[in-house]
């Protein structure tokens, strides 16, 4: 009986001008869309970003990621980043409001859903955090 | 011993079987494998039916079976809603958007020569399973997850953070942690179904706002009986915040799919079925250009709620 078995997955039969390596959205100048205030606008030396309000600290960015990595059961060689999008690192639905769940007891924030719906990325959650907790003070 | 030969002159969009919509009081349920299917030579042929946009997004997935299982989900959605056409129709013309709140429907103003259908469909996929519901004339919604599931937080902290008072009762109730769990997924999907077949994104009905539950619990019983909460009764959702909800307009089912998985579907009652009958589904197993196979009545359907 003929077999057909795909061990990787890498398409080389179709030919597509993609870099597959290349992720998307990579260096955007990133504004959260419901900015209200302008604050000191802060030139960071990290390249690629310039925020304006709240920046996540590099901390906060990490220990997103950490949370990511956990809730997703991903080895701890994956490369994880402020761009990663949940979703393409296989987060579902029920993943993604428990890593939202672990956010906010790690943080001791609240997380309105409006909010929950807007994070995609690593970024998007630590900005929201970093913004959450400065509301605290 | 017969050889299977699977040639690329089978792979063309003229081999999917041609199907007539559901009635308005039907829903159609499509779910593919993504294990049985290991051909790369298919998967490249799905792979042609996706606009640049649908395959970036599927080269953006990290990992080969994530790949695969973002193929197959547009894969079957295109496949899918193709076969349903009255005239034979490629699975690459469809043109998709997303309504104002973000749920993906099909733009048929794209497509010259075509009639407006009143086709609704969801799409839901774990890991191990992609599903496609088809309804006519009424939104749609369905959810599936994998029935052994497991997540990270306590289901008792985890309710009490999402679900709403009488359901973190209701789970709470549960003594056995396995029959908790159980009950805990099985209320996730028909929650996700719900908020899906809305259409209005999860803020727009969060889910502490409104409590699922058999219609044979009444509100001040919280004690389950020995069997499954939702095990022959019909399931109905109430609404917390305003009357305004129209809940009563809307129906669920509750599916054990091929052994593994939970579906919740959940559509709008047709104005039609006056009488409130129960949803009748009809179930394909699918490998999208090669086979079809319905399996209704079978032991890879098992109703466990909503279907008296």
């Amino acid at each position: 009986m003929a077999t057909f078995t795909a061990s990787s997955l890498s398409f080389t039969s179709l030919s597509i001008s993609l870099d597959q390596n290349k992720g998307l959205a990579r260096g955007s100048v990133s504004l959260p869309a419901k900015a209200k205030s302008f604050g000191a606008l802060t030139l960071r030396s990290a390249p690629m970003r310039f925020r304006v309000s709240c920046a996540a600290k590099p901390e906060t960015v990490e220990k997103v990621c950490e949370i990511v990595k956990k809730q997703l059961a991903l080895p701890a060689t994956t490369e994880v980043s402020g761009d990663s999008k949940f979703a393409a690192l296989g987060a579902d639905s029920l993943d993604t409001v428990e890593i939202v769940m672990g956010l906010e007891e790690e943080f001791g924030i609240s997380v309105e859903e409006e909010s929950a719906q807007t994070i995609a990325t690593v970024q998007d959650a630590a900005d929201l955090i970093e913004k959450l907790c400065e509301k605290k003070e | 011993m017969r050889m299977q030969c699977l040639d690329t002159k089978f792979f063309t969009s003229t081999s999917l079987v041609p199907m007539q919509l559901p009635s308005r009081m039907e829903t159609h349920l499509w779910y593919v494998k993504p294990n049985e299917v290991k051909s790369e030579q298919l998967l490249n042929k799905y792979l042609e039916f996706l606009p640049k946009s649908e395959k970036e997004h599927v080269f953006s997935m990290r990992g080969d079976e994530l790949r695969k299982g973002a193929l197959l989900a547009r894969a079957l959605v295109r496949t899918t809603i193709a076969r349903y056409q009255i005239n034979q129709v490629s699975p690459r013309s469809l043109k998709f958007r997303k309504n104002i709140h973000g749920k993906p429907e099909v733009d048929w103003q794209q497509i010259e020569d075509w009639h407006p259908q009143q086709l609704h469909f969801n799409i839901s996929h774990t890991e191990s399973l992609v599903a496609c519901g088809v309804t006519t004339h009424n939104p749609i919604g369905i959810d599936i997850e994998e029935k052994e599931r497991k997540i990270k937080h306590s289901i008792s902290s985890f309710a009490k953070r999402y679900f709403s008072q009488q359901e973190v009762q209701l789970l709470s109730s549960i003594s056995d942690p396995e029959i908790q769990r159980q009950e805990f997924i099985k209320l996730w999907t028909l929650k996700e179904a719900y908020v899906k077949a809305l259409g209005r994104g999860f803020s727009g009905s969060p889910f502490k706002t409104f409590t699922i539950r058999s219609a044979a619990a009444s509100k001040e019983s919280i004690h389950l009986s020995e069997s499954s909460s939702f095990e022959n009764s019909d399931i109905v959702v109430e609404s917390l915040e305003d009357s305004t909800n129209h809940t009563g307009d809307w129906q669920f089912a509750l599916l054990e799919l091929a052994g593994s998985h939970y579906a919740a579907i959940c559509s709008r009652k047709d104005c039609a079925n006056i009488g409130s009958h129960p949803m009748k589904i009809g179930v394909w197993r699918t490998i999208p250009l090669v086979e079809d196979e319905y399996v209704s009545g079978t032991n890879s359907v098992i109703a466990v709620g909503g279907l008296m």
